[in-house]
């Protein structure tokens, strides 16, 4: 646990509390289940901009980049971060025109339309799995451990509880207006941090002069291979559950177009900075301003509680807070909505009123909590468990979507059945496979296993499933003699 | 100054001013978002 003064107890207090009353203010104001679920379809530029932004910046991106500064510098930056804003440009472009001119409302209505409901519900079980909040919950978890010194259940309990109670009381506006405020606290806070850093470490040119010159290196030492990897990670926007609710609660294309285009740099702007004070921490490491032994994801941390003054501090602790709360009331929303509308109404109640879907989705919402924090508290690799989640997204729904969106003749329901089905299975049986036969290497994070005498690591998975969920699509395509959807 | 400090303080501004400029829209559309929602209400 830091060192931290009254005053930043009492800030973080506040802000903890302030979600909370937005949450309760929002309780009884939804007419229907599209004010509920999609905010009436209302969010302009700015909200669209703030949910955006808040929503993609957990802490795995605060401590994940963060952790590759302080080791290997600007190739956080230019190597990791930078690639994801080409599939920002795309899905500015091309993708959310598209999905805004039918009517959906989430990512299994695109599966229905074009495949029928079987594919439906295996986009629903993809989209439900991935958005379970098991990394958020972990995350708190460990904040309220080093803020607040707690216990990681404590931690997980007390900061996921009050994410949940503003998400199933207010529904998505309570998510949009909170991410909105989390927004500032994270923008704001982290740029106001960076003068303080260089000052403590004596200055930028310091960190120039005392830095490695590979630090400076904008590809620094990863082969070609590790950047391929890094940079598929961003084919997820493509598919992203939370960023389809966005667009489908956009009032129009040019809002989320704009909201895209504006969001990039600040996106960028948030991704350099993290990346200069882990560079300014590992300097206060040589300069032996800051332990020796400091680990890797708890630099950013570290330097910023020596840098910052009492109030400032409780403020960058809030925007922590705020980086990770705005992450799970947006994928539990989401998963809440797979269960009310993309599986309780198709299988079960297609006649149910608004009032039943509200209800059942907040039923899905804390069913989604409840499992995540089951996973939070016993996995203990954390980074295996997203590299699965991930990759079932990417590998089940991602071809059946995109080309149901971009080629009409292709709309066959085995081929989107066969595509996703198969992208799923495999998914699930090869990450199992690594899991339980492979070594997890402490060095590269993540499961290794021997095969054909070549080291197959776990991110390596979606390489063999996003083909096979493209041969299963096209063998639909071929064996389905009925008429295109 | 560096150019790789030149570039660290233009990201510092774009966030700062940037996100509270952005922040200043959205109350401007959240007050009339509220005031919509309660009229309806």
């Amino acid at each position: 646990m830091y060192p931290i003064a009254t005053i930043d107890y009492i800030i973080i207090a506040v802000y903890l509390m302030g979600m909370v009353g937005v949450g309760l203010w929002f309780a009884k104001k939804h007419t229907n289940f599209d004010d509920f679920f999609l905010a009436g379809r209302s969010l302009t530029t700015p909200l669209l901009i703030t949910t955006l932004i808040s929503t993609y910046y957990g802490i795995d991106v605060l401590f994940g980049d963060s952790q590759l500064g302080f080791t290997d510098g600007v190739v956080a930056w230019f190597g990791y971060a930078r690639p994801t804003y080409a599939f920002f440009i795309i899905a500015a472009f091309l993708l959310a025109q598209r999905l805004r001119e039918e009517d959906f409302k989430s990512l299994p209505d695109i599966l229905d339309k074009y495949y029928g409901k079987n594919t439906r519900y295996v986009g629903a079980v993809t989209s439900f799995t991935y958005s379970l909040p098991a990394l958020s919950l972990y995350g708190f978890g460990m904040l309220g451990e080093v803020i607040l010194g707690w216990e990681p259940v404590i931690g997980m309990l007390v900061l996921g509880g009050i994410a949940l109670i503003y998400t199933l009381t207010g529904g998505f506006w309570a998510v949009a207006l909170t991410d909105s405020i989390q927004f500032l606290f994270m923008c704001v806070v982290l740029a106001l941090a960076v003068p303080f850093a260089m000052n403590f470490i004596g200055g930028f040119d310091k960190m120039i002069d005392m830095l490695e010159p590979s630090y400076f290196d904008t590809m620094g030492d990863l082969s070609i291979w590790l950047i391929i990897i890094y940079a598929s990670t961003g084919l997820a926007i493509l598919v992203e559950p939370t960023f389809y609710q966005r667009i489908f609660a956009a009032k129009s294309y040019k809002n989320v177009r704009n909201a895209l285009i504006i969001g990039i740099f600040i996106w960028g702007s948030y991704d350099w900075i993290i990346t200069i004070i882990a560079m300014a921490a590992k300097t206060g490491v040589i300069q032996g301003i800051l332990p020796a032994d400091v680990a890797p994801d708890a630099a950013l941390l570290t330097v910023m509680v020596a840098a910052l003054p009492a109030g400032a501090l409780g403020l960058f602790m809030a925007g922590v807070l705020s980086t990770e709360m705005s992450t799970l009331d947006s994928y539990c929303l989401v998963a809440g909505g797979n269960v009310a509308y993309d599986i309780y109404k198709p299988a079960i109640k297609p006649d149910a009123s608004d009032d039943e879907l509200i209800k059942k989705t907040r039923y899905g919402i804390l069913l989604s909590w409840v499992l995540g924090f089951a996973m939070a508290i016993s996995f203990d690799q954390m980074l295996g468990l997203w590299v699965f989640m991930a990759s079932i997204l990417i590998s089940s729904v991602m071809i059946p979507i995109l080309l149901g969106l971009f080629v009409p003749s292709f709309r066959k329901p085995l081929a989107g059945l066969l595509s996703s089905g198969l992208g799923l299975l495999s998914t699930v049986i090869l990450n199992i496979v690594i899991m339980t036969t492979g070594a997890f290497d402490p060095v590269e994070e993540t499961y290794i296993v021997q095969w054909f005498g070549i080291d197959f690591l776990q991110e390596f998975v979606m390489y063999l499933t996003v083909p096979i969920s493209l041969l299963g699509f096209f063998a639909g395509l071929g064996l389905d003699k009925g008429k295109r959807s | 100054m560096s150019g790789w400090e030149l570039f660290t303080w233009i990201t510092v501004v774009i966030l700062g001013v940037g996100s509270i400029i952005v922040f200043i829209l959205f109350v401007k559309d959240i007050s009339q978002i509220l005031k919509k929602f309660q009229k309806e209400k």
